[in-house]
């Protein structure tokens, strides 16, 4: 046990147990997860045993929460027993993180494995403190553990501009947890993949793909071209489910809209690997070089590694891409619906035709300008409003 | 996501035939634009088509014959899609034949 005083505390240490055994979590989760939580002085010590993964996140935040409601400012994640952690587990550390951050506390991370202390690094390294709001320093102040294979304890501090907000458990959105997670993925991939200079992950939302986490602003900028023209590795890869490798931009073919663009911005190789929730193509992991031919076997290898990442994560939250409840889509089909059927009532009086081929000219109108038929619609019925009441109606100022 | 839908307009019968020899194609299509049953009814439904999602699903796999308009209206909803995606529009409409 680690008995220790903090600096700024006025108490005299006290040791106090919350719990004695490992809280055994709910029946679906592995009976290897568990976590013990004690009071050591100011310290509240999580001992982490078995794996911080996707399945047990929910009890592992739980528990943190739970923690940190009770009191705690100064936690430490003990991780010796710790058997794999995934970017979940990560992401639980570092929610926590920003949460005692908030409060005017701090969390400190002993014993990571190699594997664990890379993952931290790799989110420093690669400037996530912005979606994470920390900083990954050695920890000094923690004793050190003489023996084999005990890593450095490493401290997550937190950076002053993040005494921000912290939404409690159950407001936070699920999608923030997820767009945080890919976050990371993409910080992986970048940093792993050799000759990845940039790195986005593409999903649909509201029917259309977006950039919902990219390495940088170019990178963004890359897949907007995409979205633009309408083609592109990522777009291929999003709506067919396969993956796409231009390896040299140079002698590619396949999208004349899109190429030149890339080449524009420096790009010589991409390689786009889909994302699926369940069987269903949902996005693209995509992967941007300035060298020709800078992925190799090992690379492709890892960017579908980190693609099964992602797709696991996006199939996790159940959100297959859309993270609208069903009551908000059915109020937007709604509100389609009325200005369309308000542009038909439009035709009809206008041209004198039944509602059908009110429609089919509708229809008609919005495919021949490339406008979705809800905003043609709209158009409809607005230009009766600077037409006045129409041909037939008394004339208006 | 609840299927079929729990609220929403009373169900309007569709201007609808048993087809004499089913074809699922349209539920070809459907699959292609990567759409399940359900994001498809809503799409059609905020296009202004008033059958329910059962007899979306019987269009679908050609068990009843929609109506002219009802077609359409499903034909333009994957079309939509399909565009959304960067495509061409592979999907007939009956009233522009």
């Amino acid at each position: 046990m680690i008995v220790k005083a903090m600096v700024g505390t006025g108490s005299p240490p006290v040791e106090r147990y919350i719990d004695d055994e490992p809280h055994m979590i709910a029946d679906s989760v592995p009976e290897t997860f568990g976590v013990l939580t004690r009071v050591a002085g100011v310290e509240t010590i999580v001992a982490v045993r078995g794996d911080a993964d996707i399945t047990t996140a929910p009890e592992f935040r739980a528990i943190l929460d739970t923690a940190i409601e009770q009191g705690a400012r100064s936690v430490v994640i003990e991780l010796t027993d710790l058997g794999v952690m995934d970017s979940y587990g990560l992401v639980v550390i570092a929610q926590a993180a920003r949460h005692l951050a908030s409060l005017g506390g701090q969390l400190t991370v002993r014993s990571p494995s190699s594997s664990v202390q890379r993952l931290l690094e790799v989110a420093r390294i690669n400037d996530l403190s912005h979606v994470f709001d920390l900083e990954v320093t050695p920890d000094l102040l923690a004793p050190q553990v003489a023996g084999a294979g005990v890593e450095a304890p490493v401290r997550l501090v937190t950076t002053p501009q993040s005494q921000q907000v912290w939404l409690s458990r159950g407001v936070t959105p699920v999608h923030e947890m997820v767009d945080a997670v890919l976050q990371l993925v993409v910080a992986l991939a970048r940093s792993i993949i050799s000759g990845a200079d940039g790195v986005s992950v593409s999903l649909r939302r509201d029917g259309r793909l977006v950039t919902v986490a990219a390495s940088d602003q170019t990178i963004t900028d890359m897949d907007a071209s995409q979205y633009a023209t309408g083609e592109g590795p990522c777009i291929d890869a999003s709506v067919q489910g396969l993956w796409f490798h231009a390896d040299e931009l140079a002698v590619e073919t396949r999208w004349p809209g899109f190429t030149p663009r890339a080449k524009a911005l420096g790009i010589n190789a991409i390689m786009s690997t889909p994302l699926h929730a369940g069987d269903r193509p949902l996005g693209a992991l995509n992967i941007y070089s300035r060298t020709p031919s800078a992925f190799d076997e090992e690379g492709r290898k890892m960017a579908s590694v980190f693609a099964a990442e992602a797709s696991r994560v996006l199939s996790g939250a159940g959100l297959e891409g859309d993270d609208r409840s069903p009551a908000q889509l059915f109020e937007q089909a709604l509100r389609s619906r009325t200005v369309i059927t308000q542009a038909q009532g439009v035709i009809m009086e206008r041209v004198g035709v039944a509602d059908d081929i009110a429609y089919t000219i509708l229809r008609r109108f919005a495919s021949r300008s490339g406008q979705p038929l809800e905003e043609r619609a709209r158009d409809v019925v607005a230009s009766t409003q600077r037409a006045g009441p129409g041909p037939t109606g008394s004339p208006s100022g | 996501m609840w299927w079929p839908p729990r609220s929403g307009p009373a169900p309007a019968r569709p201007e609808a035939l048993v087809a004499e020899a089913p074809t699922d194609v349209l539920d070809r299509f459907r699959q292609e634009a990567g759409l399940s049953h359900f994001e498809l009814w809503l799409r059609y439904f905020a296009l202004g088509g008033m059958c329910t999602g059962l007899d979306l699903e019987a269009f679908l796999y050609g068990v009843l014959r929609p109506g002219n308009h009802d077609h359409d209206v499903i034909a333009y909803a994957l079309n939509e899609r399909f565009r959304e995606l960067g495509g061409d529009q592979p999907v007939p409409y009956r009233q522009d034949a």
